[in-house]
C-alpha cells in the first residue's frame, strides 16, 4: 500500500520567541532537504531545537524567518487544517482521544476528511492490522485498556490513516521501555519499506538516529544545524569536534552496525571434501596465508575446520577430524554482530553462506577492519 | 404522625414535588448555561478566571435569606425573585468545575488533535468537552443538591414558591404541626438523594471511557 511521498524543503529557517530581541533564535537558518520517500532524522541535545524544527512542519509553531517547502509549495500557503489533515503527526506522549475507541482513534483523519462511516472502518481494521494489532480484538477498546506499546502502535496508525505524504514523528518511541522500543523500531523499519513515505523523525538518542535515519540531522545547542548527511558520512567524518562528541567515542562500533557482511571483500580459502587424499590439499594449505583447511560437503555446505598440522601425510581427510565450526554469517549480518560471534567463539575468521548455506567465502578481523577503513561510500 | 393527614395531601405531596424540580431545574438549567459561557471565557483568558471565580465565591457568602429578600425589592413576587439568587448561587459551583473539566484535558490530546487538523470548535465541541464530562457533571452535582435544598427555603416567599418547603413553612404556620412538615422535610432529602444517585448514572452513561471494564468482562488483554 505505497501511496505517495513528499519531498521536504527547509531554507533558511529561524524561529525566535522574542521577535524583538536579535540574539540568537531557538532555531537558526536551518537549510535541509529530504528526498521523497526518505527518514531524516532530527537529532541533538535537549533545547537544541530539533521539536520546534519539526512543529514548523505542520504549523504549530510559525516560522519567524525562512521558508519550508512540502513538494516545493511553502506551508504558510496552505490552509491550516487542510495542511495538517496531510500530514501525519505522531507524538511521544501518543495523545489518543481517551473517550473514544481505538477504531475511532485509528479513523479520526478520515473522519475529518468527511469519509463515510463503512469506509472508515475499513480502512481502521486495515491499519490496525498493520501495526500488528488484531482489529476484532481491539477496534471496541478505549485507550485506558492499551499497554504503552500498543498506544505507541495505535499512534502510527491514526498517523497513517489518511495515506499522507508526510510523517512527523517527535521522540514516537521515547515512552515505552528499552525492548518494546527496539521492536517498534524494527517493525516500524519493516512498515516503512513498503510504505517509503517521507519522514521527519526527531530524537536526542543517537543511536536511534543512526538506526532508523537515513538522512541525519544532527543540532546544536542555539537551533543550529552541525551536519546533514547519512548515518555512516557522520560516524567517518564528524564535521566538527561537537558531532564527534554528539556520536560517541565509541563511533567507530557504531559503524560496525551500519556496514554488512555483503560490504567486505570476502575470502577465498581452500576446501576440500572428507575423502579427498590430503597430499595435494596440504600444499594448497601451506601456500594459503590462512592454514587452515574447511571442509565441506558434496552441496559446498561447511562442515568444519582442519588445522595444518592435523592434517594427514597422505591417505584421505576424514572428517572426524575436524575442529569447531566458525559462526556461519550471511551476506545481511551486520559487522558488529559478525564480530560479536567471533569474538564470542574465539575464531579467527567467520565462514559467509548463501541463503541456501553453500560457502561464499570467509571474513577475517583483518578483512572487516579494511572494509572499515575504506573511505565511505 | 398522622398518616390520614398525608394520604388526604397526596395530590398536594405530588403537586409540591413537581413544583420543587421544576423551580430546581430552572435555576440549573440557566446557571449551567451562564456558567458555561464564563467558564469558556476563563478557560480562554486565563487573567480573567480569578475575578469570575471571586465574584462567584462572594455571591455564594450571602446569606440565602436576605438575597431572596432583597430581589423581592427588584422583582417583586416573580418566579424571578426565586430563581435569580438560585441562579448566583449555582456560578461558584459550575464555574470551578468546568473549568477544572477543560484543564484536566492532557495537554498531549489538544496538542495531537491540533497537529490531525482539528479546528478550533471542532476541538472543543469533539474533544474536550466530552473529555471535561466527567467534573462537568459532578459540578451539577453540587449544585443540584444545593439548590434542591434552597428551593425548600424559597417557600418563605409565599406559596407559589418553595415546592417541598410549602408543608414545613406551612406546618410551622400551623402552630408546628409536625406531620406537615416532616412531608416537606422528607421528601425534599429523598428528592436530593434521588437526583445524585440519577446524575450518577447520567455521568457513567456518557462516559463508558472513563469507567473502564472490569478485568474478567473484558477481552483478554493482550501481552504488549
Amino acid at each position: 500500500m505505497s501511496g505517495p511521498a513528499a519531498t521536504v524543503e527547509f531554507q533558511d529557517v529561524t524561529k525566535r520567541y522574542d521577535p524583538g530581541t536579535q540574539g540568537p533564535g531557538a532555531v537558526n537558518d536551518l537549510s535541509f532537504a529530504v528526498p521523497a520517500g526518505r527518514i531524516c532524522v532530527l537529532v541533538g541535545p535537549s533545547g537544541c531545537g530539533k521539536t520546534t524544527s519539526l512543529k514548523m512542519v505542520n504549523r504549530l509553531i510559525e516560522p519567524t524567518a525562512g521558508r519550508i517547502l512540502l513538494d516545493g509549495v511553502d506551508v504558510t500557503s496552505r490552509e491550516l487544517t487542510e495542511l495538517r489533515r496531510g500530514i501525519g503527526y505522531v507524538i511521544q506522549q501518543v495523545g489518543l482521544f481517551p473517550h473514544q475507541t481505538i477504531g475511532q482513534n485509528v479513523a479520526v483523519v478520515p473522519r475529518l476528511l468527511g469519509w463515510d462511516a463503512g469506509r472508515r472502518r475499513e480502512r481502521a481494521d486495515e491499519l490496525l492490522g498493520l501495526v500488528g494489532l488484531e482489529p476484532a480484538r481491539y477496534r471496541d477498546r478505549f485507550p485506558s485498556q492499551l499497554s504503552g506499546g500498543e498506544r505507541q502502535r495505535v499512534g502510527v496508525a491514526r498517523a497513517l490513516a489518511a495515506d499522507p505524504p508526510l510523517m512527523l514523528m517527535d521522540e514516537p518511541f521515547g515512552a515505552v521501555d528499552p525492548i518494546v522500543r527496539e521492536r517498534l523500531q524494527n517493525e516500524f523499519l519493516r512498515l516503512q519499506e513498503h510504505l517509503a513515505k517521507t519522514i521527519l523523525f526527531v530524537t536526542h538518542d543517537i543511536d536511534e538516529a543512526i538506526k532508523m535515519g537515513d538522512l541525519v540531522a544532527v543540532m546544536q545547542a542555539g537551533g543550529r544545524l552541525a551536519q546533514f548527511g547519512p548515518p555512516d558520512d557522520l560516524l567517518a567524518h564528524p564535521a566538527s569536534d561537537f558531532v564527534a562528541r554528539f556520536v560517541g567515542s565509541d563511533r567507530g562500533l557504531k559503524r560496525l552496525s551500519l556496514s554488512r557482511i555483503r560490504d567486505v571483500q570476502l575470502q577465498a580459502v581452500p576446501t576440500a571434501r572428507p575423502g579427498d587424499p590430503a597430499a595435494p590439499v596440504r600444499q594448497a594449505v601451506q601456500a594459503d596465508p590462512f592454514p587452515y583447511l574447511l571442509l565441506v560437503d558434496e552441496a559446498n555446505h561447511p562442515l568444519g575446520w582442519l588445522d595444518e598440522a592435523d592434517l594427514p601425510a597422505d591417505g584421505p581427510l576424514d572428517a572426524e577430524e575436524a575442529i569447531a565450526m566458525s559462526p556461519l554469517l550471511n551476506p545481511e549480518t551486520t559487522l558488529k554482530d559478525a564480530l560479536a560471534m567471533m569474538v564470542e567463539a574465539d575464531v579467527q575468521a567467520g565462514v559467509v553462506v548463501d541463503g541456501t548455506g553453500s560457502l561464499l567465502g570467509i571474513v577475517t578481523f583483518e578483512s572487516i577492519g579494511q572494509a572499515q577503513r575504506a573511505p565511505a561510500a | 404522625m398522622d398518616w390520614g393527614w398525608i394520604l388526604d395531601h397526596l395530590d398536594d405531596l405530588a403537586f409540591r414535588t413537581a413544583q420543587h424540580l421544576y423551580l430546581t431545574a430552572i435555576a440549573l438549567a440557566i446557571g449551567l448555561a451562564i456558567s458555561f459561557a464564563l467558564a469558556l471565557l476563563a478557560v480562554r483568558r486565563r487573567s480573567l478566571y480569578p475575578p469570575i471565580a471571586g465574584l462567584a465565591s462572594i455571591v455564594f457568602t450571602i446569606p440565602s435569606l436576605a438575597l431572596f429578600a432583597a430581589f423581592v425589592s427588584i422583582t417583586g413576587i416573580s418566579v424571578w425573585t426565586a430563581e435569580i439568587p438560585l441562579i448566583l448561587y449555582t456560578f461558584v459551583m459550575y464555574v470551578r468545575n468546568i473549568v477544572a473539566g477543560f484543564d484536566s484535558v492532557p495537554p498531549e490530546v489538544r496538542e495531537a488533535a491540533d497537529g490531525m487538523g482539528y479546528g478550533r470548535l471542532a476541538r472543543l465541541w469533539r474533544i474536550e468537552l466530552p473529555l471535561a464530562v466527567p467534573l462537568i457533571i459532578a459540578g451539577i452535582r453540587v449544585a443540584a443538591v444545593s439548590t434542591i435544598g434552597l428551593v425548600t427555603i424559597t417557600g418563605i416567599l409565599g406559596d407559589r414558591f418553595g415546592g417541598l418547603g410549602f408543608f414545613i413553612f406551612e406546618g410551622i404556620a400551623r402552630g408546628y404541626f409536625a406531620t406537615e412538615m416532616l412531608l416537606g422535610a422528607v421528601p425534599s432529602i429523598v428528592l436530593a438523594l434521588l437526583v445524585d444517585r440519577a446524575l450518577v448514572l447520567l455521568q457513567r452513561r456518557l462516559t463508558p471511557w472513563a469507567h473502564p471494564a472490569r478485568p474478567g468482562s473484558a477481552p483478554e488483554p493482550a501481552a504488549a
